[in-house]
């Protein structure tokens, strides 16, 4: 770029700026109203005065150190012209001091560094400062001679800048030369009166530039809406007595003194006032005003935060704070310029800075936690639709997508800790695997070193802000908005999985590529579990290439599968005595691609062989008869029998089979309480985990809790004995403390008597069962990043699939094969026939087509169910792959044979044959 | 007998407390979840007889609400043929751990004597109880002479 020009245009902007001069009354209007405050503005100009400087000579050192990237740069000071000498950090930081009093050129374009504005945000910024400078000129002429000399250097140097620079130095000469209020920090008092008069004029220049002012600078920011807890003068207590009086007739506010006691600078709920006096003021009076001043703040947030390091932590983040407290503005430019901005300034902030965010937004802002996250998704959302990604350009890419995912992190902690959060002492303890250790190890390892085999053992660490905030998603128990509401589904549907996976473990050793996998909360369960199936094919893989290794050396025959012959009278006891057999000899091969044989039948294991093996074992052992679960017929939910006869080894190798299950990407008729899953995750059962493992029960005990009387011994006469009865139905008694009979509960000790119960229950009761599940189930699931991808809910949706049936969302993504069409007379008759069925019938339907009577995650929609010609009219019944969900027809010549038929397959289905 | 203090208490109470329409109240020594007794009506057409009854206590409870079920046949619109009864106090939304069995034994006479056609467990019988009550009357005398125990002579 030309530098000659851009000085041109840089003095022609301040040359427009003096001579437009719309309002000349304002100015000394202004003059008026804010002598008060003269003395603080003076200081905080003179602090803005010192930051400018430093920004320039900022400038100065990076263009003699890394140039402005312009290759037909001709700037002597600049180190892409080639005339500038090669210069060590220290020299060049010399130098540019003595460049800056020189006034010596800078070049336009600096890579990255000087953030630029766009032209309309420029113009508006530009009309706010012509306002005051003009003024300046006319009313302000002493005040100017007595202004500092540096002034006079930084006003010259500012011609040689680029226009959007040299507006917000103007700014501060301006601010610095009228003793004005609007240099100073906003309160909420200031507020009120510029709407006030901007409703009763409507004039909005004022109310513009105050807000502009505040807004542009982050240091006048930081200190906007401050406590009134340290100043003390007339005035404030004047302002004190009217707030409240305000306050009052506004609304009762009742988080007000929590929140002046512990937001030691800012007020929020006086910040939150101040916007809502906004709010009542037409926002296109001032709402682009406001995006450009959002925009030009965060760029200075950019570089304060990233180069000068000149602000603090704190003042940062009560930008951030106030910045989103800002009202719904109503228009697109704040989502496309103002939030992006926003975004990209958060990811500066230092982690101590983000967890502060957190914090304060939990406690103060959670009534703004939705409009955030809100906003945030859709700016995601738009950006997803209108954007068109390519394999060149994914959306991983994509910045403005993935900076607003990594600030919406921090909008994710804070609703957790906005909501119920339990300590995270209720953990369960760790079960060490011993078993993991490939003998052959040793041997192959210079052949195949195993750290691309292990590569994923405690490669994910956890995330850094929630150790910052000593935070685990597992301890939340109720967020202060559902986990629902953070899913993304634009973006979901939109993200190529397979690159963001790649991303995903690539990034540790690079810490380049952005992975959406990183932030689960945006993602769906969907989604997901497509992450966590190239995880697990891939293990797979790997897990079969080194069987083949093995067998080549000659250390052992080639076993690439995990093979399991059953007979499918026996089915229970040949998978266990086989898989025990697996487990204890090489629980690695677990990790192999399951293929499961029924002896004496054809089938070949594309899938739908031990899919169909997972359903007939899952039936027989949680039928309550079999002895390791019980029903729990209040909730219809199948818990460990906790007087089971069943070895350890029968319940580790359930374990094993629900691991598989996940792992082989198989749903499973299984109805457990969640907290089973959430045990699984590894926290402990507790009292609120009785909600949905049995209602009834939880109901009872949150009376009792709910009870204030003091006669509570007397009224519930109970004591720490309690009673639970065996399979047979026999009562056994069990002392919760020592001598717990004679210890009554009482209105002390009532919240520990419900949470030791439900310990017992939960915890204790099933100890023995429950750890030996768990180990089974960690056996297959250890290295997988299943548990950081997912929330126990989700691991449900996994095991389980969706629990919604619904045959239209199944009809219209079905696809068809062999002649048929969705116009097709059968397929018309069998849609029809299908929708008429009972839930019973079309359960049946998806088992017999499937394997499986269950939803996948997702949906039925993501069944991908074909329905392939097989024929003309004949007697042949339907048949059907359930590898591959096709449900080969017959075009069969009436409806009614069409349903005798359907019915008579579906109805007798069960084992595989060719036909 | 091993027991929790509240079914022990209680057990004792309403023994002690000669309640003249539940008497006879057996208690199994090995198991204290299952109580039975004789409901004894005072109001026609179930004045002609007495009625077994079995209360049977959940693990959890006073947590969990009891169940009771009639061991008598009886001629009644709330009290289906398997004996099953649909008390409202000892439902799992209504109930509350405070209520003492003597409470849920009165509800349950009360209802016994007076039917509440408007819920009905047997439907043919609250038509006939709303529209011909001479018959519902005959018919349940009738059924209670046939079926039930004889009542207390004192």
């Amino acid at each position: 770029m030309n530098s000659k020009s851009e000085t041109d245009e840089a003095s022609r902007g301040s040359e427009a700026s003096s001579s437009k001069n719309p309002a000349p009354n304002n100015s000394e209007e202004e003059a008026t109203s804010s002598l008060c405050t003269g003395t603080v503005t003076n200081r905080t100009e003179d602090i803005m005065k010192r930051a400018a400087a430093r920004q320039l000579i900022e400038r100065y050192f990076y263009q003699l150190l890394d140039g402005c990237g312009n290759p037909n740069c001709d700037n002597q000071y600049c180190a892409s012209s080639g005339e500038a000498r090669n210069l060590s950090p220290n020299e060049a930081a010399a130098e540019a001091i003595k460049l800056f009093y020189k006034e010596a050129r800078l070049c336009d374009t600096l890579p990255n560094k000087v953030p630029r504005t766009e032209a309309s945000g420029c113009d508006s910024s530009a009309s706010t400062t012509c306002n005051t400078a003009s003024g300046r000129d006319k009313d302000d002429n002493k005040d100017k001679e007595a202004a500092s000399t540096t002034l006079v250097v930084r006003e010259s140097t500012s011609r040689q800048e680029e226009p959007q620079t040299s507006h917000n130095l103007s700014h501060q000469e301006e601010s610095k030369t009228r003793s004005h209020n609007n240099g100073a920090p906003l309160t909420e008092e200031r507020m009120y009166e510029l709407c006030e008069e901007c409703l009763q004029s409507k004039v909005r220049e004022p109310l513009i530039r105050a807000l502009g002012e505040a807004f542009t600078q982050p240091a006048i920011l930081a200190r906007c809406f401050a406590s009134k807890g340290g100043s003390s003068s007339d005035e404030d207590a004047n302002m004190n007595e009217d707030k409240e009086s305000k306050a009052m007739c506004l609304s009762s506010d009742p988080d007000k003194d929590v929140d002046s006691v512990a937001g030691p600078e800012l007020d929020v709920a006086s910040c939150r006032r101040a916007f809502q006096y906004l709010a009542k003021v037409p926002s296109e009076y001032y709402s682009s005003a406001l995006v450009t001043s959002l925009k030009t703040l965060a760029d200075n947030m950019c570089i304060d935060l990233r180069i000068t390091k000149k602000m603090s932590v704190e003042d940062a983040v009560n930008c951030f704070v106030i910045a989103f407290e800002v009202p719904d503005l109503g228009c697109s430019d704040y989502l496309e310029i103002a939030l992006p901005a926003l975004c990209q300034a958060a990811e500066h902030l230092p982690l101590k800075g983000q967890a502060r965010l957190a914090r304060i937004w939990a406690q103060h802002c959670k009534d703004s936690l939705r409009h955030i996250l809100e906003t945030l998704q859709q700016l995601i959302t738009l950006r997803v639709i209108s954007t068109n990604y390519t394999r060149q350009f994914q959306v991983q890419d994509d910045e403005v997508v993935t900076m607003a995912t990594k600030f919406m992190k921090i909008v994710y902690y804070a609703n957790m800790l906005a909501g119920v959060m339990e300590p995270n002492s209720l953990r369960e303890e760790p079960i060490v695997l011993s078993s993991q250790q490939d003998p052959l190890e040793n041997v192959l390892g210079h052949l195949y070193p195993p750290s691309s085999i292990k590569a994923s053992k405690n490669l994910q660490p956890d995330d850094p802000l929630a150790i910052e905030l000593d935070i685990n998603v597992l301890d939340a128990r109720k967020p202060y908005l559902p986990f629902e509401e953070f899913y993304n589904e634009p973006l979901s549907d939109t993200i190529e999985m397979d690159i963001d996976f790649g991303n995903f473990k690539t990034e540790i050793s690079k810490g380049k590529k952005f992975a959406f996998l990183r932030y689960p909360f945006i993602l769906t369960v969907a989604t997901k579990s497509l992450g966590l199936y190239y995880e697990n094919r891939i293990r797979m893989y790997s897990e079969r290439r080194v069987s083949l290794l093995h067998a080549v050396v000659g250390a052992a025959p080639p076993m690439p599968f995990l093979r399991l012959k059953v007979r499918r009278t026996n089915i229970i006891d040949d998978a266990l005595v086989g898989l025990e057999m697996v487990a204890m000899e090489r629980a690695l091969d677990l990790k192999k691609q399951l293929v499961v044989e029924f002896e004496g039948e054809q089938g070949v294991d594309e899938g739908g062989v031990s899919k169909e093996f997972f359903q007939l074992i899952v039936e027989e052992i949680f039928n309550a008869d079999y002895g390791m679960f019980t029903q729990q017929p209040d909730s219809l939910t199948v818990w460990f029998n906790m007087t089971s006869f069943e070895t350890e080894a029968q319940f580790t190798l359930i374990g094993i089979v629900l691991g598989l299950a996940i792992y082989n990407n198989v749903i499973l008729a299984v109805n457990f309480p969640m907290v089973v899953y959430r045990k699984l995750m590894g926290k402990k059962g507790s009292f609120e985990d009785l909600a949905d493992w049995n209602p009834t029960l939880y109901n009872g005990l949150k009376d009792m809790l709910d009870y204030t009387g003091s006669d509570l011994e007397e009224v519930y006469y109970q004591t720490f004995r309690i009673c639970y009865q065996d399979v047979f139905g026999n009562a056994i008694f069990h002392d919760l403390k020592e001598n717990g009979d004679n210890i009554f509960v009482t209105q002390e000790n009532k919240r520990e008597f419900v949470e030791m119960y439900s310990d017992f229950l939960l915890n204790e009761s099933v100890d023995t069962q429950f750890k030996a599940f768990r180990r089974g189930f960690l056996m297959v699931t250890d290295e997988s990043p299943l548990a950081s991808l997912f929330r126990p809910e989700e691991v449900e949706m996994l095991v389980c699939g969706s629990k919604n049936f619904d045959f239209n969302e199944l009809e219209k993504s079905t696809e068809y094969d062999g002649g048929y069409s969705s116009d097709s007379q059968t397929i018309k008759d069998f849609w029809s026939l299908v929708h008429s069925l009972s839930l019973d019938d079309k359960r049946k339907l998806l088992q017999f087509t499937t394997g499986s009577d269950r939803v996948p995650v997702g949906g039925l929609s993501h069944l991908k169910l074909v329905i392939a010609r097989n024929g003309p009219d004949c007697d042949r019944l339907p048949t059907a792959h359930t590898c591959f969900n096709v449900l080969l027809l017959p075009e069969y010549e009436t409806k009614d044979k069409l349903q005798d038929r359907l019915m008579k397959a579906i109805s007798y289905s069960k084992g595989f044959g060719m036909l | 007998m091993a027991a929790t203090r509240r079914l022990q208490k209680e057990l004792n109470d309403i023994r002690q407390s000669g309640l003249k329409s539940f008497r006879d109240i057996q208690v199994d020594e090995s198991n204290i979840l299952t109580w039975q007794g004789l409901i004894v009506p005072d109001n026609p057409p179930y004045n002609k007889g007495a009625f077994r009854i079995e209360i049977n206590f959940p693990a959890e409870y006073p947590f969990k609400p009891p169940k009771i079920s009639f061991k008598t046949k009886i001629y009644h619109p709330n009290i289906d043929e398997k004996g099953q009864v649909c008390l409202p106090i000892i439902s799992a939304e209504n109930w509350k751990p405070a209520t003492k069995t003597d409470q849920v034994i009165q509800a349950l006479v009360a209802l016994v004597n007076d039917p509440e056609p408007e819920h009905p467990l047997r439907a043919e019988l609250a038509e006939e109880f709303l529209k011909d009550r001479k018959k519902f009357s005959k018919n349940a005398e009738e059924f209670t002479k046939k079926h039930s125990e004889k009542r207390p002579t004192d």
